[in-house]
């Protein structure tokens, strides 16, 4: 058996969608393992500038009449 | 009053939170609590503090000379308080007031003694404060004066807290209040900088100032603590200031020399008032003699002493907009922790709610539940009528926009995995089971997710049976 | 739940049952000093469970009933210094209350003395007071700028302590106060200290939801206060207070203020009296000769129950038990 560290990341299944896809734009950077629908493993150095990534990701679908 | 309890979450309307107070006596020790009680004034402050059921059982007890069996009381409770009344006796157990709830009850002598005395009159130990003599050269001030000056003293405290970061520079309260700000940790500096404002600190400002008071007097408690210095003296002279009468002056002989130090401290929370600092006299503010009411009366003025925006001095309607009547820079900063503002009139501040804002506000560690409870506990007597009192629109916006921001979880920990047998990971599940560290499991996959926590047991425990095996 | 409570507490002070109450004679004697002692504790004991909590204090005696102390009088004597082992208010309620008895006690001539106890008075007065506190005028919302929002003042009770016996003639007055208190929504708790239970009192602790309780172990009076009129409405509901299991019902008649088992109703205004009448004295509705007649059968035996002793042993029937409304 083996342990790896990392980072469990709890997430609805649109957001672990875009996570896959920034992964795979970043030719698999970050994550370790994709356990299901809704978690997933990434490196535990990577967090944060996941966050920040998906944040402008999810950030291009938001409108807002003060813009 | 409902709102936001200390952890953010709302509360249920009809079960408040006991006091802040009340924990940290509780983890004091029998002999600490004791000494306490030897002193009517702490004894009746103390009582007030209780929640009401716990404060009917010792009401209940007080005239008692012989102990009543646990079944006799437990005969008055109905079913439904049966909860509540297992919890008031562990509570009061706990505060050494009530010691084996479970047999006989009975309470503390020496508690029963104080408070009977406080409440009959009597004894000599002088506990409710000795008043100052009449100084023929300066009346007592007026209460006005005091709620000014207690007011100024806590706003700049505030004040300061909102504006750091901000590049103003607002009056710095004193060396004292600073290291407090900083040691409860409302206040920290990176790196040698000037003082900025935590998101423990940002919450601080949406609280009552009631619940602000406790949570910095808290905090000088634990400090006492640390620096040894006497907590019954402290805690029992908080007490007293809060039995004490508002526009009275008192006279400090009867201090001991833990609260003539004390003195100084207090002064810079605007709990106390003196004329000079060597004066020989002092006379407590409304921030003291309020400590042990549960509905928070402000120091009514304001630094306009308009007296219009004590209360309620916001609208907001349901487009998001959001109307303020008040002149207090104050008020209008912490506004601006979570509101755009957009106008700025002698004595009225417009602005909106937005995402953006909202936001902000979340990125500093405010919750949506405490900024829709400032929204309401301000809320312009115009806007009670209103119900809801806070528009349902705003409300859940808010909320969403909270629940938008977490939409991803996160903990760190170890992914165990490629055992080689079901049995090997049923094994080590178990166990990491047992150590309540498991995050997700997967069977099918044979691995499973631990907290950081685990992971040394874990390994340990791995280690131990693959050694026992080889 | 844990909000502010207000009690009206009504102290009978009548001089001749205190002086009966005292006697050695009695199972356990209670002197009007001892009563005021235990009264005083008791009253400390609302002030220091919440800062907030207020108090008024009315005294009935013989012939009037005055208001003694409440708690949202400003403070007038701000001379004395005040005494550093006591807190500040519950020794403005002590003095207060016991100088103004004082007063009011040497105040009552001989003549005066025979007269029927206030505590009817005491009572509207206190319904008064409730009522002022509840609905605060624009003048004291302008200057106090809290606005008290009228739903906010929970559940205000009245506490009555009485040892006079039941006055026949305040039979409609108390019931009128009974209707303005549920009106109000006001408990009106009773303790009976001395003398026979009063049917009145019993009543009005029923129909408000109040409790009441005929002291027997009299040198327990200030446990039983703290016990089952401290409590506040929302408290009860969790610790529960001792309530009456058998109410008398009876009601006075209109006519002769007797108190009747049976009575006969004005179908119209629901006057009570004690014998069929031809006019109904209260709302002038003529009745029929012939229902007279019918209810003249009666007649012989009502008669003699509401001219017999107030005791009998015949179970309160419907007919007594209504209640009636308000006489126009």
């Amino acid at each position: 058996m083996k342990a790896i560290r990392g980072v469990l990341l709890t997430c609805d299944s649109a957001v672990k969608q875009i996570l896959l896809t920034i992964n795979e734009r970043e030719g698999n950077s970050f994550i370790i393992e994709d356990l299901d629908d809704h978690h997933l493993v990434i490196k535990a150095d990577e967090e944060y500038r996941v966050r920040k990534e998906l944040e402008a990701e999810l950030e291009k679908n938001t409108y807002s009449l003060e813009g | 009053m409902p709102g936001a309890s200390r952890d953010g979450t709302i509360d249920g309307a009809e079960e408040d939170p006991p006091h802040t107070l009340l924990p940290f006596l509780q983890s004091q020790s029998q002999n600490t609590l004791t000494r306490l009680y030897q002193r009517p004034s702490a004894c009746l402050s103390m009582f007030r503090l209780l929640p009401p059921l716990d404060r009917q059982l010792v009401m209940n007890l007080l005239w008692l000379e012989s102990a009543v069996p646990a079944g006799t009381m437990g005969a008055w409770v109905t079913r439904q308080g049966r909860k509540l009344y297992d919890e008031a006796l562990l509570n009061l157990s706990r505060l050494h007031i009530l010691p084996n709830p479970s047999v006989k009850l009975s309470l503390n002598g020496m508690f029963k003694t104080s408070l009977r005395q406080a409440v009959t009159g009597g004894g000599n130990n002088g506990s409710f404060g000795t008043a100052a003599l009449k100084d023929d050269k300066h009346p007592p001030v007026s209460i006005e004066v005091l709620d000014t000056y207690a007011v100024e003293r806590w706003e700049t405290i505030l004040h300061y807290m909102v504006s750091s970061g901000t590049g103003q520079l607002p009056t710095k309260p004193s060396p004292g209040v600073l290291f407090l700000l900083q040691r409860s940790g409302l206040m920290s500096t990176v790196h040698g900088s000037a003082l900025q404002i935590t998101s423990a600190g940002f919450q601080f400002l949406l609280h009552s100032p009631h619940d602000q008071l406790w949570q910095l007097l808290l905090q000088y408690l634990h400090m006492a603590e640390e620096r040894e210095m006497d907590l019954v003296e402290i805690l029992s002279f908080l007490f007293m200031l809060s039995t004490m009468e508002l526009g009275k002056e008192y006279s400090i002989e009867s201090l001991s020399v833990t609260q003539k130090a004390m003195l100084e401290d207090l002064r810079d929370y605007g709990l106390i008032w003196q004329r000079r600092t060597q004066s020989r006299r002092f006379s407590p503010t409304r921030l003291a003699t309020t400590l042990t009411s549960l509905l928070p009366p402000l120091p009514t003025a304001t630094s306009s002493g308009a007296g219009s925006q004590d209360q309620g001095f916001i609208v907001l309607e349901t487009n998001y907009r959001l109307y303020a009547y008040t002149d207090n820079p104050l008020q209008t900063a912490v506004l601006n922790l979570f509101v755009s503002l957009k106008y700025r009139f002698p004595n009225l501040v417009v602005g909106s709610i937005t995402r953006e804002s909202v936001r902000k506000a979340l990125a500093n560690g405010i919750t949506a539940d405490q900024i829709i409870s400032y929204l309401s506990t301000h809320a312009h007597p115009q806007m009670r009528k209103n119900k809801p009192l806070i528009p349902v629109t705003v409300q859940d916006q808010v909320r969403l926009w909270e629940l938008e921001r977490n939409r991803l979880k996160s903990e760190e920990g170890y992914l165990y995995t490629a055992f080689a047998s079901q049995a090997d990971y049923e094994y080590v599940l178990n166990y990491a089971k047992q150590l309540n560290v498991v995050l997700w499991e997967n069977p099918a996959k044979r691995c499973f997710f631990g907290n950081l926590e685990g992971h040394g047991n874990i390994r340990g425990f791995i280690e131990r049976r693959t050694g026992g095996q080889a | 739940m844990d909000q502010p409570s207000h009690i009206s507490v009504i102290l009978d002070l009548s001089p001749s049952q205190w002086h009966l109450s005292s006697l050695p004679q009695n199972p356990y004697p209670l002197s009007l000093k001892s009563f005021l002692a235990q009264v005083l504790a008791f009253l400390n004991l609302h002030i220091a469970s919440k800062h907030e909590n207020t108090l008024a204090i009315f005294g009935a005696f013989p012939g009037k009933s005055v208001m003694l102390y409440s708690s949202t009088d400003p403070a007038s004597d701000s001379s004395d210094s005040g005494s550093p082992n006591i807190y500040r208010p519950f020794e403005i309620v002590d003095s207060r209350v016991v100088t103004r008895i004082e007063e009011e006690l040497e105040s009552i001539d001989d003549s005066q003395e025979e007269a029927p106890i206030g505590l009817v008075g005491a009572l509207t007065k206190a319904l008064c007071y409730i009522n002022r506190i509840k609905h605060p005028t624009p003048s004291t919302q302008s200057n106090g700028t809290t606005v008290e929002d009228p739903a906010t003042l929970p559940d205000p009770r009245i506490l009555i302590l009485s040892v006079s016996p039941d006055l026949s003639t305040s039979y409609i007055p108390i019931m009128n106060s009974i209707f303005s208190a549920q009106k109000l929504k006001i408990i009106i708790d009773v303790c009976k200290i001395y003398g026979p239970d009063t049917v009145f009192l019993e009543q009005a602790a029923h129909l408000t939801g109040g409790s009441y309780v005929y002291l027997e172990r009299r040198d327990a009076l200030l446990q039983h206060l703290v016990m089952s009129h401290l409590p506040s409405p929302a408290l009860r509901k969790l610790m529960a207070v001792p309530t009456q299991d058998k109410i008398d019902f009876r009601a006075a008649c209109f006519c002769h203020k007797n108190i009747v088992d049976v009575g006969f109703v004005c179908s119209v205004c629901l006057s009570i009296f004690c014998r069929p009448v031809a006019v109904c004295t209260t709302c002038r509705t003529k009745f029929p000769m012939s229902t007279l007649r019918r209810l003249d059968a009666y007649l012989p035996r009502a008669a003699k129950q509401a001219n017999g002793t107030a005791k009998t042993s015949a179970p309160p029937t419907p007919t007594a038990t209504g209640l009636p409304s308000t006489p126009r």
